[in-house]
């Protein structure tokens, strides 16, 4: 079985992009080449874990959401609102306060995600007592789903089958509401999303066929709008009087929360990069008696989210004193928390398990083996050509990356500068050829803009 | 297709870099998720044979449409009993080997384990020659 639905929220505005291949050099998957003066990403291996967002020095690379435009004014509308929100903001404004002023923006209800985590903690449980291979990987960051699916095919049996924290608050209000009287018909549900992957999670989700999901809406547009209504109207006094969740939950969407709740060994690793090197270890077998891997593809997990404007280790900072805050709170109730979330676990039970996850294409030269095989010698041959300190003067990010197009007929030899000398030389190409192949990659007019005018 | 690698005995810092680029290679073929991990396993116990045990050695892949034959030769103490070293559980690794987390004695059955054709030779005080091979 293979996975080939490839739909991105990642995307690059052609009129923005001056093909100045930041991007290219940082994806992990090597999804990114220069073509006709500007980026384009390779659908196939691209995983929406927004490295070359966060380099783009002429922000020509955007997350597409659903956005706010459609709020239909006659449905009930729920915003999902992680904890790492609440953290944009300076400890002063409590999580009531922020909650209510995204309250303000026009939705009937909000709801703060983390309040799943008290029945992730009993899932983790009950998944650890089943027989699954091991070590389980985490479901929680679908950019690490994603990156499994296209470079660890061998490792997506191993990735946990459960739904996300916040698909199992969507289903958990779903029923509330419905109990409460209101037409599930005409209940809109929002996901406020730090980071692409979510977006992607939802429009497009693996293991399941549709999202509880509705509408995603990008956190910076919230911020915006929920910063001017606080600054605004400073309205002291919104505290919560009791604690509505265990007070680590705030800290889930981190770095080393989730782990802990996972019965065994368990390691908890941040940042693309960390992830890709521990994964390649796992896949040779070169790592054993782990029970549990939380993974995260942001360095400070969720805090580090592309589209989370504040800074990543204050956010931390502030949801390590919202954990105390809330642990006052339940030591006041003699240890008490009230989570109506867990009236319906059992419901949630039954509802929260997905599909396994299958491979993705994204490295695959060929289906057939043999034409393949044939592919890959002509690779080999290639990279004897090319002078492999991987300039991307080509438009690809590395030599190899270059003879892999080549043999997939998506670029020519001729597209490496070091190549192009040795053929003028030969003179089986002329000064204005290898002009024209520079335009073909670089865009038209690109080399004129540093003839000095 | 065959390609080559050398292997560096008791450089354990690097132990583990061939495997990962043969299994880099073998990504872009369609065979199953399962049979890469089986090679992948055995590519990288093999490689950590020679650097846990050899002075040095090298690494012969070759890949047909239908298999992957690999052949790992290399120089070093040898194995005196081969039928003792194919025991799971049996290990000559040093303390210090054992200590870094290897020689659990596991290597030469995983191999076995994770491929269609075994053969080990060895000459003691010479070198071993370990060959296998996994039908796609």
């Amino acid at each position: 079985m293979k996975d080939r639905d490839y739909t991105h929220s990642i995307q690059i505005d052609p009129e923005r992009c001056i093909g100045c291949s930041h991007c290219m050099r940082v994806c992990s998957t090597r999804a990114i080449r220069i073509i006709d003066g500007y980026a384009r990403i390779q659908p196939e291996r691209c995983v929406d874990c927004g490295e070359c967002f966060r380099v783009c020095p002429q922000r020509a690379i955007y997350a597409k959401d659903d956005g706010l435009d459609n709020l239909p004014v006659e449905n009930y509308k729920i915003a999902l609102v992680p904890s790492v929100f609440i953290g944009q903001y300076p400890s002063d404004y409590s999580a009531t306060q922020v909650l209510d002023a995204v309250r303000q923006i026009g939705f009937d209800e909000v709801f703060e995600v983390e309040q799943t985590v008290d029945f992730m903690k009993e899932a983790y449980q009950s998944i650890a007592e089943g027989n699954s291979s091991r070590p389980l990987i985490s479901s929680y960051c679908p950019a690490v789903v994603r990156l499994i699916q296209v470079q660890y095919p061998s490792l997506t049996g191993q990735i946990m089958r459960l739904k996300a924290p916040h698909d199992i608050a969507a289903l958990y209000l779903r029923i509330s509401k419905e109990k409460e009287g209101v037409d599930p018909d005409k209940i809109s549900i929002y996901y406020v999303t730090p980071c692409a992957a979510k977006i992607v999670a939802a429009r497009a989700p693996v293991g399941e066929a549709k999202s509880p999901i509705d509408i995603t809406v990008n956190m910076t547009v919230i911020y915006n709008k929920t910063s001017k209504i606080l600054y605004d109207t400073k309205k002291p006094g919104l505290h919560k009087t009791f604690a509505n969740m265990s007070p680590d939950s705030v800290n889930w969407s981190l770095s080393g929360t989730e782990k802990e709740y996972f019965p065994g060994r368990s390691l908890a690793i941040d940042g693309m990069d960390n992830v890709i090197e521990f994964l390649e270890k796992l896949e040779s077998g070169q790592i054993s008696d782990i029970d549990f891997l939380e993974m995260r593809a942001c360095d400070q997990g969720c805090a580090g989210g592309i589209l989370c404007p504040a800074n990543r280790f204050l956010t931390v900072e502030r949801l390590s004193d919202r954990h105390k805050k809330l642990q006052k709170l339940k030591d006041r109730d003699n240890g008490r928390v009230v989570n109506y979330l867990m009236d319906c676990s059992k419901m949630l039970h039954e509802m929260s398990g997905v599909d396994p996850v299958y491979p993705r294409d994204g490295l695959l030269l060929d289906e057939d083996i043999e034409k393949a095989l044939i592919k890959l010698q002509r690779i080999e041959r290639l990279m004897s050509y090319f002078p492999g300190f991987d300039c991307g003067a080509c438009g690809a990010p590395s030599c190899r990356n270059l003879a892999e197009d080549i043999v997939k007929d998506k670029a020519s030899i001729s597209h490496c500068v070091f190549v192009q000398r040795v053929m003028e030389k030969n003179y089986k190409l002329s000064p204005d050829q290898a002009f024209v192949v520079i335009e073909k990659i670089w865009g038209k007019g690109r080399l004129d803009k540093y003839a000095g005018k | 297709m065959k390609i080559k690698y050398h292997i560096e005995g008791g450089d354990f810092s690097a132990a583990g870099i061939a495997s990962s680029e043969i299994k880099k290679i073998l990504k872009q073929f369609n065979i199953s998720p399962l049979l890469l991990r089986r090679i992948a396993i055995a590519l990288y116990e093999s490689e950590m044979n020679v650097v846990a045990h050899a002075y040095r050695g090298t690494m012969h892949l070759d890949i047909q449409p239908s298999s992957i034959q690999v052949v790992v030769e290399d120089e070093g103490p040898g194995i005196g009993n081969i039928e003792k070293a194919m025991e799971e559980g049996f290990s000559t690794a040093t303390e210090e080997v054992r200590q870094m987390g290897f020689g659990a004695g596991m290597g030469l059955p995983n191999i076995k384990r994770n491929s269609d054709e075994m053969k080990l030779t060895s000459t003691p005080g010479v070198g071993t020659r370990l060959e296998f091979k996994v039908i796609f």
